[in-house]
């Protein structure tokens, strides 16, 4: 069994600039909302790993809370969220969200 | 002034967004293209006066066809007339003003947003007025108008520090108004599919009178000032010297003098404080 | 008494899907309206980086003379990773460089956009920034329409395509979708790096619009699935796909594992000191026929992503070629079923009948065990390492040791990782049975 572990000597850029370079026309209503009582059972948090975006933020009483503005539109979320409605995900309003330009 | 003579609009096609991070200048290119918030504002603000004098809304813009997406999107929320100045979008101010005082000369209210997505001079609405030999007013943030007469614009003004100024304004007049005054409405469908296929007038426009410097397109940024290096042996004494944490606040004082004396102390206390050479 | 259609069609997403679909339509003299969420076709879309437009032969003549195109790919590789190691096949021509050439590499933006101009200028309503919220039905449930986002929202056709992407909650809500299980999408995300243009012809060997994709198995971080890299004019873009269960089992971030690939050894040197232009991300139906959804409804059909007509065979990536055509053969059928008065799923029999008879549903049959094996345990993090390590003793010299053979070295290697002979077998002949 290989498992990649390496030091990462690449000179990563922080979170916020990798951020920075993508394009959001952001709507006021956030299409997508995330009911953070629900997430406080669960023991996965799966959002939280695998949001390409890093939207989902655990709290230290076992919510999540969640930023809608900086979003994909990827779908991700819901797909591994495994608890019940505890996403809610429409896109947002015509015209709004994210705009790619080199992709 | 009747109150049928139609409201326009004034748009600022500007080609590239400049919000675009490290890609924005290059991206100049129609799909990027758009108006201000400040120019949606005065769409919006121009159908709901328009609603309310029973009169129309005329949008117009300078520049080449593709600018014809920002009327097409005017027309889409509610504008009745769509006019386009066949112009390069770096014409100068004066020419394009010239031509929107032509084109505009029957109109009750020229609405124009109060800064465009190039934060440009603002010039074009001064030389609009200017041209008709009308008023003008900037910096709005609230426009009502007396629609039993449809004589006079109330607005309100922002100033400096907080404060507002309240102003009677004879129509007709040139008003330029912040974004934040009205969120323009969502386009109804049906009308948002007529107007892609709706007529525009279009204008041409002779040869420039004026050759102003082509535009040049940079992100809108506050001038940067030198500050001296903060004192201290350890880093947190510098960084309390940075933030002024924790001491009380040295800085700011109330000047009480004559207007000469006083500047003359603002300004020493500019260098004082490092914001002046 | 049914109300009256506003327009003939309905597409839903000027992806390649919607605009393949529109083109169609709109050159039969039917009266289309293309509807896109995004700003302008194309802002919503990102991959993995290839496109063969060769279907377009049937729509766009010489498309090749105004497609926006970054560079024609004209030299192939697959590479196999382990953390110290790299083995890579790497395949070069010139014909590809020439028309009709083979693949290219646009940006989404670009290529989509384009894509729906020409079904704007064949007649197509191309309406933007509007969002599609749900389906009208009439009494029978039959799709006689589409709700938007906007006031007084409602648009009728006798028909509607729903070519909206991955998510498609057009399809989802018409019932033709099998409940959504994350096991069968994978996560792609990807950086577009900027480096000049001459610096990427000479790290990636290459001249004038020739191009190169790079598709890489390993390399990944432990969490199933790949990393690519390829050019375009003046950047570099290189991500990975990722299968959702794992990287949320992995606790590994997306970004994370694009950082240790481009920290790899054979891959640092090509990225080096290339500048962030954007970070994108965007999720794929990775199963294939396994998840492929209903495609016709009374009133409907369902092309593109929104179909899960993207191929993810391992040595074969691709996607937007199947949506151009899954797209361009909805839009025939419609013609059809509209002509003979019949939209019902009957009468939209065509679409199928015309996927079976071409590659799209040809290349999915055929390559149906492909997404599962490639993406397999075995095939990720065990296969890997076996084929680097042959080759790693294949070509070492270990005098005085004389060279072993070939098979000695596989059969060593194979029982040093701890691989069946049973599995290794059965792998084979999966793959035989896909790829042969």
């Amino acid at each position: 069994m290989t498992h990649i572990e390496r030091d990462h000597t690449w000179p990563e850029i922080s979170f916020q600039d990798r951020m920075d370079t993508v394009r959001f026309d952001v709507h006021e209503r956030a299409h997508i909302t995330v009911d953070g009582r629900t997430c406080e059972g669960c023991s996965t948090q799966a959002c939280v790993v695998a949001c390409p975006a890093n939207l989902f933020v655990p709290t230290s009483d076992g919510g999540i809370v969640f930023n809608y503005e900086q979003c994909f539109e990827c779908g991700t979320c819901y797909l591994v969220c495994n608890e019940e409605g505890a996403i809610t995900w429409t896109y947002p309003d015509g015209g709004h969200g994210v705009v790619f330009r080199r992709t | 002034m009747s109150a049928t003579a139609p409201i326009a609009v004034c748009l600022k096609w500007t080609p590239a967004r400049l919000d675009g991070g490290p890609l924005g200048p290059d991206a100049a290119d129609d799909r990027f293209a758009g108006i201000s918030p400040a120019d949606r504002a005065a769409l919006e603000l121009a159908l709901r006066l328009a609603d309310r004098l029973g009169t129309t809304v005329t949008a117009i813009t300078a520049g080449p066809a593709g600018a014809e997406r920002a009327l097409r999107d005017a027309l889409a929320a509610g504008a009745e007339r769509a006019v386009r100045l066949d112009m390069a979008t770096d014409a100068d101010s004066r020419d394009v003003a010239f031509e929107l005082a032509q084109s505009l000369a029957d109109a009750a209210i020229v609405l124009c947003g109060d800064y465009s997505l190039d934060r440009g001079s603002g010039s074009v609405p001064a030389f609009v007025a200017h041209h008709r030999r009308i008023a003008q007013a900037l910096g709005l943030v609230d426009i009502d108008v007396d629609t039993a007469t449809a004589a006079t614009v109330h607005a309100t003004r922002r100033l400096d520090g907080g404060r507002r100024e309240l102003l009677a304004i004879p129509l007709p007049c040139v008003l330029s108004v912040e974004g934040s005054l009205a969120t323009l409405r969502r386009a109804p469908l049906p009308r948002a599919l007529a107007s892609r296929s709706a007529h525009i007038d279009v204008v041409a426009t002779p040869p420039a009178h004026h050759h102003g410097a082509p535009a040049i397109v940079t992100a809108y940024r506050p001038r940067a000032r030198v500050m001296p290096a903060p004192a201290g042996e350890v880093v947190l004494d510098r960084l309390r010297r940075l933030t002024d944490a924790g001491t009380a606040p040295s800085r700011g004082e109330t000047v009480v003098l004559e207007p000469p004396a006083a500047a003359a102390r603002i300004v020493d206390a500019l260098r004082e404080w490092g914001y002046l050479p | 008494m049914p109300e009256t259609p506003d327009v003939d069609v309905i597409v839903v997403g000027a992806g390649p899907a919607g605009a393949c679909a529109s083109i169609e339509l709109a050159r039969a003299g039917l009266q289309v309206v293309l509807l896109e969420r995004g700003p302008f076709p194309g802002s919503k879309n990102m991959y993995g980086g290839v496109v063969y437009p060769r279907i377009l032969d049937e729509l766009i003549p010489n498309w090749w003379d105004e497609a926006p195109v970054q560079r024609w790919v004209t030299r192939r590789s697959t590479m196999v990773l382990t953390p110290t190691q790299a083995l890579t096949v790497d395949f070069r021509s010139t014909a590809w460089g020439a028309p009709p050439y083979n693949g290219a590499t646009a940006y989404r933006p670009d290529f989509d956009h384009w894509l729906a101009s020409h079904a704007e200028a064949a007649g197509a309503q191309v309406l933007c920034s509007t969002t599609v919220v749900g389906l009208l039905r009439d009494a029978n449930g039959r799709v006689v329409g589409v709700r938007t986002d906007r006031p007084d929202g409602d648009l009728r056709a006798r028909l509607v395509i729903a070519c909206d992407g991955v998510n498609s909650f057009v399809a989802k809500e018409a019932g033709l979708h099998p409940p959504v299980d994350a096991a069968n999408y994978t996560l792609g995300v990807k950086e577009t790096l900027a480096l000049p243009k001459e610096v990427i012809d000479e790290r990636f060997g290459v001249r004038g619009r020739e191009g190169v994709d790079i598709e890489i198995l390993g390399g990944t971080g432990g969490v199933n699935g790949g990393g690519f890299v390829y050019t375009n004019l003046d950047t570099i873009a290189i991500g990975a796909v990722l299968k959702l269960p794992k990287l949320a089992a992995q606790k590994r971030r997306p970004e994370e594992i694009i950082a240790g690939l481009k920290a790899h050894p054979a891959i640092a040197p090509l990225v080096e000191g290339a500048e962030l232009k954007e970070y994108s991300a965007h999720v794929i139906p990775e199963a294939g026929l396994a998840m492929m959804p209903k495609l016709t409804g009374d009133g409907l059909l369902v092309a593109g992503d929104a179909a899960a007509m993207c191929l993810a065979a391992g040595i074969w990536l691709e996607g937007v070629n199947f949506a151009m055509a899954s797209g361009m053969y909805a839009g025939r059928a419609a013609i059809d079923a509209i002509r003979a008065g019949d939209v019902s799923t009957a009468g939209l029999a065509g679409y199928e009948r015309r996927l079976s008879e071409t590659f799209v549903l040809r290349d999915h049959r055929k390559l149906k065990r492909a997404p599962h094996l490639v993406l397999s345990d075995r095939v990720q993090h065990v296969y890997p390492e076996l084929i680097t390590s042959v080759a790693e003793r294949m070509f070492r010299v270990d005098n005085p040791e004389p060279k072993p053979g070939l098979r000695r070295i596989v059969t060593s290697e194979r029982k040093r990782l701890g691989i069946r002979r049973r599995d290794l077998a059965r792998d084979g002949l999966d793959g035989f049975r896909s790829f042969g």
